[in-house]
């Protein structure tokens, strides 16, 4: 059992343990990468859609500005993104 | 593994020492979208010769009620009224581009060109020489050299960095949210049995609806960065 383990480990190159760490370090990048994002859009629709209950004529103009803020938020999540896509497809 | 996902046509020159690669798709695609854009431009052109006094034709009632819409949610950020309307056709230029960049991939065999991130940043490149020019002209080119310099001389490579962040996040931001839509419309394909279904439903979010978001946020955040350069 032990020396089929230990031919199994022997087995296992430097390449193979560097492409799991890169499919491993890809899917944990975004993961991460995606919380503050999300976290931060919800923040931006939320208040948004308080802004639109008290004053629902203000709703066009607080669409447009609640779309620019998500649009900003979301850049941290599409670095994070290009991150990934770097690991995987490039390196 | 991702090899089907992407295929690339690409056409390498050498011209003296230097070598360009050159995707054909991008290439021939972003040509099919600016004839459209223009042949759009000339159809629709040939309707509006027409007197001043009579009852505006169909088509004329159409480009009314567009130009209205598009003046009042793209160029209505901007300070003032003369850098509006001065701006307006650009910023619509761009918003068009971009947009039908986008939609162009829901035809079969059709990669949007600003899948590719040599698209996206040229366009965000345009607009930061624009915005870059534009304040030239407004402040008046010493006093726009010398604002790199406030508040403190010493903080001129803060300053660099700042400005240049931005045309990067603006670009990067168009090429991030397309590239990685079609990654995943791609993906579920690569899964799927059937081309019929679900599968569909993703395309019609990806590239309906946030084609259309991100084009409009890209014209947007064009209209804050040159709002933001010409004013500060």
């Amino acid at each position: 059992m032990l020396q089929e383990a230990q031919s199994v480990v022997s087995q296992i190159s430097g390449a193979d343990i560097a492409t799991a760490a890169k499919y491993l370090a890809a899917g944990i990048c975004m993961g991460i990468g995606a919380i503050g994002s999300a976290i931060g859009e919800g923040n931006v629709a939320a208040h948004a859609l308080d802004g639109m209950a008290r004053q629902p004529e203000m709703q066009g103009k607080l669409l447009t500005t609640m779309i620019l803020g998500q649009a900003i938020t979301e850049t941290t999540g599409i670095y994070s993104l290009l991150i990934a896509i770097v690991l995987l497809f490039v390196i | 593994m991702f090899g089907p996902l992407g295929q690339k046509l690409i056409a390498h020159v050498a011209i003296g020492g230097f070598s360009f690669s050159f995707d054909l798709i991008t290439i021939i695609v972003s040509w099919i979208v600016i004839a459209l854009l223009v042949s759009f431009a000339l159809v629709l052109r040939r309707s509006l010769h027409q007197e001043v006094e009579e009852k505006p034709n169909r088509i004329q009632a159409l480009l009314d009620i567009l130009i209205d819409l598009f003046k009042g949610q793209l160029t209505s950020n901007f300070s003032s009224d003369k850098m509006a309307h001065e701006l307006f056709a650009f910023v619509s230029t761009v918003f068009l581009y971009v947009l039908l960049c986008n939609w162009i991939s829901l035809i079969p065999y059709f990669d949007s060109p600003t899948k590719d991130l040599n698209v996206a940043l040229s366009m965000s490149i345009l607009v930061f020489v624009m915005s870059q020019l534009l304040a030239a002209r407004a402040k008046g080119t010493r006093k726009y050299l010398k604002g790199f310099f406030e508040p403190y001389p010493f903080m001129l490579p803060i300053n660099i960095m700042g400005e240049i962040a931005k045309p990067i996040s603006h670009g990067f931001r168009l090429f991030g949210n397309m590239f990685g839509g079609a990654i995943l419309i791609g993906l579920v394909y690569s899964f799927s049995i059937t081309r019929w279904g679900f599968p569909v439903l993703l395309n019609v979010y990806f590239g309906i609806f946030s084609g259309f978001v991100q084009a409009f946020v890209f014209a947007i955040l064009t209209v804050a960065y040159i709002n933001v350069a010409v004013e500060s």
